[in-house]
């Protein structure tokens, strides 16, 4: 008979004492429960769930104090936010929800102890021991029917007078001194569509708008802003400017969620905001984020190019109909699902670098100390990475995708983000970047902008 | 027989007798070729021929993972009590490559000259190449991104291979490349042919490769500022490259209690962290440092610490061109240095 392996998270006020208690009463528990002592169920970071999952945990029970006796006042209620938001994304990845559990314990319940655990441990056998492991027969079915979603060609714009609007709109900027620089497109000379920084009013012919600015350029803002890049050295003498950037509706929404951060000041931003009929993919076709956009016209900006559509068609985009198909298929198809797409990862991380919302200095899966994850690129270690990441991202993705365009190998990392994206939506009725609010279950602890 | 005259021995082959031949081979060895894995062309372990990809430009990453892959155990460390046991694991695994383009043969030989023929002798590496039959496939033309003319390589140039294959019409032309090479071929089932390959169709080079010893001079160029400027840091540029050797070694724990493995692990320049020391000094902490060097690395640096003479260390694959999330086009910084000489 298989003995499952089950990582317990005790707060030590209440369930810890809660634990003792049914032990001083010779209540039966369970011999298989690992008990970690922790302060507090909101010290129990989604990381070290998803650690003791990666280590060989079959299941995971945190027990806190109730609802209002936190010692902490609301320890607790981050725990009760953040780990049905981890369980939804585990569940999305294969992990049978079952296996993850929050439950309260308060110091003297050490029947409801006793009984809290003897059924988890019961459940977490019945389920088995969980096999990271994929069939490749199956995998390949499940991959072909998500590849099934429609295409929808990409609607005829008028890119040329947007391109002359954010010529002369930056012409302008530059030439009165408002700005130091303007984050915008270009076209390079095989034709393709990149970013491109203008410092001088000279130089603006060199700015685009066409179908295929599909790149986020918020993320080059930070650094922009805080004149930490190495060609903004030789502008630092002089006092440092605002910068201007061209943003699609997705990227407005971006800004957003960094100005919640305080990753720098709103006035330290001149937001060119494009109304945007979409971006085409590879194949000429609309992006799949586009096909279910419902903006159009960005939340945030300083100057609107285009006029804002009276009406969006809504429509279903293929991530969507991914999240569903996948939802439909039971745990261990969704598990080697997910697994077959990790496998072909190489670490590369362009999905983390060209991310808006990766801001960490060292980020946490590429530690020198492998605490968390290993160095090497086994199955194991990128699954942690993407799951991991993904969470960091919930209530903060604005789905702008640039994760899924960057990846050379074709993991769909945005359904990963978009299925966490729907579950903070549905629990907290908030959708990342609409307004300047922070997520409201991951914490980020930026700093305060610091002008250098 | 084979006259011994005749140094590179050739077959005509249809496309089922090659199809027929690596069937045959998979059952004797691992063989390794072309597949599509949702949408991604990559060298991987097929059963046989029919989940080989046909008519391909190039697989997404080189087939330097098969020599030099992405994570690989050097070492196992044992402790029991005061005992501690290092345990070499070198890989035994007999392997044939099919479909190894012209391009990702340089790029095995331009990493033979620093793992195996200057010492330190790699034995990870060089046990892998010991041990592996490669069956180059030459390519009929250019891809879009493709610039190997550019860099002194051919899309046809069959140098290193065991077996060389070449498209004619619906069949294919074998050359027996090395006596290696020569052994995998049925001669008694198929016959030879006097023919001669037909040159593929090769673009004119993008430009003429700025001279070796002109790098230096652009050391401190304002380009490389301008050129990193939109770089993310990633690295696909490296880990996608034929010839990017640069790697990290690390001693972690396994899950057993008391066992330990060093792992050698890919990098690359491109790193926000690459060659980070203790106490946390970067050696290349700005952006257009660790791109430049990059580009040092591939037409400077390597050619000559190595031994490359005129060549590069680029092999023309195109593949950083076309991953590039950013666009940063290696031929693009090369027309410009050009420019500036």
């Amino acid at each position: 008979m298989n003995e499952p392996k089950i990582v317990a998270f005790l707060c030590t006020w209440c369930s810890y004492t809660g634990a003792d208690t049914a032990g001083i009463a010779r209540l039966k528990s369970p011999a298989n429960l690992r008990a970690i002592r922790v302060p507090c169920s909101g010290r129990v970071s989604p990381e070290l769930i998803m650690r003791a999952f990666d280590q060989g945990a079959d299941g995971v029970l945190v027990l806190g104090c109730h609802i209002g006796e936190c010692h902490y006042d609301t320890g607790n209620h981050r725990a009760a936010k953040r780990i049905p938001t981890l369980s939804a994304l585990m569940a999305f990845a294969g992990l049978e929800s079952e296996r993850l559990r929050l439950d309260w314990v308060s110091a003297s319940e050490g029947e409801r102890f006793s009984r809290i655990t003897t059924e988890f441990v019961n459940t977490v056998r019945s389920l088995g021991p969980i096999n990271w492991r994929a069939d490749p027969k199956r995998v390949l079915a499940l991959s072909h029917q998500l590849a099934k979603a429609e295409s929808v060609p990409y609607p005829e714009n008028n890119c040329a007078s947007k391109t002359d609007s954010i010529r002369a709109k930056a012409k302008e900027l530059l030439a009165s001194g408002e700005v130091g620089c303007v984050i915008g497109y270009e076209v390079g000379p095989r034709g393709r569509t990149r970013p491109t920084f203008i410092y001088h009013d000279d130089d603006v012919e060199r700015l685009v708008w066409n179908p295929d600015c599909t790149h986020n350029l918020t993320t080059y803002l930070p650094d922009k802003v805080s004149m930490s890049g190495a060609l903004m050295a030789a502008h630092r003498k002089a006092p440092p400017k605002p910068v201007a950037v061209v943003v699609k509706s997705c990227d407005a929404r971006a800004i957003n969620v960094m100005l919640a951060e305080n990753r720098f000041p709103r006035e330290k931003v001149h937001i060119i905001g494009v109304v945007c009929e979409g971006v085409r993919a590879k194949d000429g076709s609309l992006q799949t984020r586009c096909v279910s956009c419902t903006e159009r016209a960005p939340v945030i900006y300083d100057t609107l190019i285009g006029e804002a559509p009276s009406s969006i068609v809504n429509r279903k985009s293929g991530i969507e109909l991914g999240i569903q198909t996948l939802e439909a298929a039971p745990p261990a198809e969704r598990m080697e699902y997910w697994l077959s797409q990790f496998d072909r990862c190489i670490r590369c991380y362009a999905c983390r670098q060209a991310c808006p919302m990766c801001e960490c200095p060292t980020c946490l899966y590429e530690r020198d100390d492998s605490l968390w994850i290993g160095l090497g690129i086994g199955v194991n270690q990128k699954r942690a990475f993407h799951l991991g990441r993904a969470y960091h991202l919930a209530g903060r993705c604005v789905g702008c995708e640039q994760c899924e365009q960057a990846c050379p190998m074709n993991i769909p990392i945005s359904l990963l983000n978009q299925c966490l994206a729907q579950e903070v939506e549905k629990s907290f009725s908030h959708r990342a970047g609409m307004q300047a609010i922070p997520s409201p279950v991951v914490t980020v602890l930026a700093g305060e902008y610091k002008e250098s | 027989m084979i006259a011994p005259k005749l140094i590179n021995p050739t077959w005509l082959i249809s496309q089922t007798t090659l199809e027929n031949w690596l069937d045959s081979l998979a059952k004797t060895r691992s063989l390794i070729a072309p597949r599509d894995v949702d949408g991604v062309l990559l060298y991987r372990p097929v059963e046989n021929s029919r989940q080989i990809k046909w008519g391909f430009t190039r697989p997404a990453l080189s087939a330097k993972e098969f020599f030099f892959p992405s994570t690989e155990r050097l070492l196992k460390i044992e402790k029991t009590g005061q005992q501690v046991t290092l345990l070499e694991t070198l890989p035994e695994n007999q392997t044939i490559l099919f479909g190894v383009r012209p391009c990702d043969m340089r790029g095995l030989q331009t990493l033979d000259a620093l793992f195996i023929e200057h010492a330190p002798t790699d034995p990870y590496y060089s046990r892998r190449r010991e041990n592996a039959i490669i069956i180059g496939l030459a390519c009929k033309e250019m891809g879009s991104t493709c610039f190997c003319t550019s860099v002194g390589g051919a899309p046809d140039n069959s140098d290193g291979m065991d077996v060389a294959l070449y498209e004619t019409g619906d069949s294919y032309l074998v050359q027996a490349m090395t006596e290696k090479g020569l052994t995998l071929i049925p001669q008694t089932e198929w016959s030879l042919t006097d023919e001669i390959p037909a040159p593929a169709k090769q673009d004119a080079p993008l430009y003429a490769l700025p001279q070796q010893d002109s790098w230096p001079a652009h050391f401190n160029a304002d380009y490389w500022e301008h050129l990193s400027e939109r770089c993310l840091s990633c690295r696909v540029c490296a880990y996608v490259c034929p010839t990017c050797r640069c790697f990290v070694i690390r001693d972690e724990s396994l899950t057993v209690p008391g066992q330990f493995e060093r792992i050698r692990c890919w990098d690359s320049c491109t790193s926000l962290n690459y060659r980070r020391v203790a106490g946390g000094h970067r050696q290349r902490a700005n952006q257009n440092e660790r791109l430049r060097n990059r580009f040092y690395c591939k037409f400077y640096y390597y050619p000559e610490q190595y031994g490359l003479g005129k060549s590069s260390a680029c092999t023309g694959c195109g593949r950083c061109v076309d991953s590039c999330p950013v666009n940063i086009d290696i031929t693009e910084a090369l027309i410009e240095l050009a420019r500036l000489t």
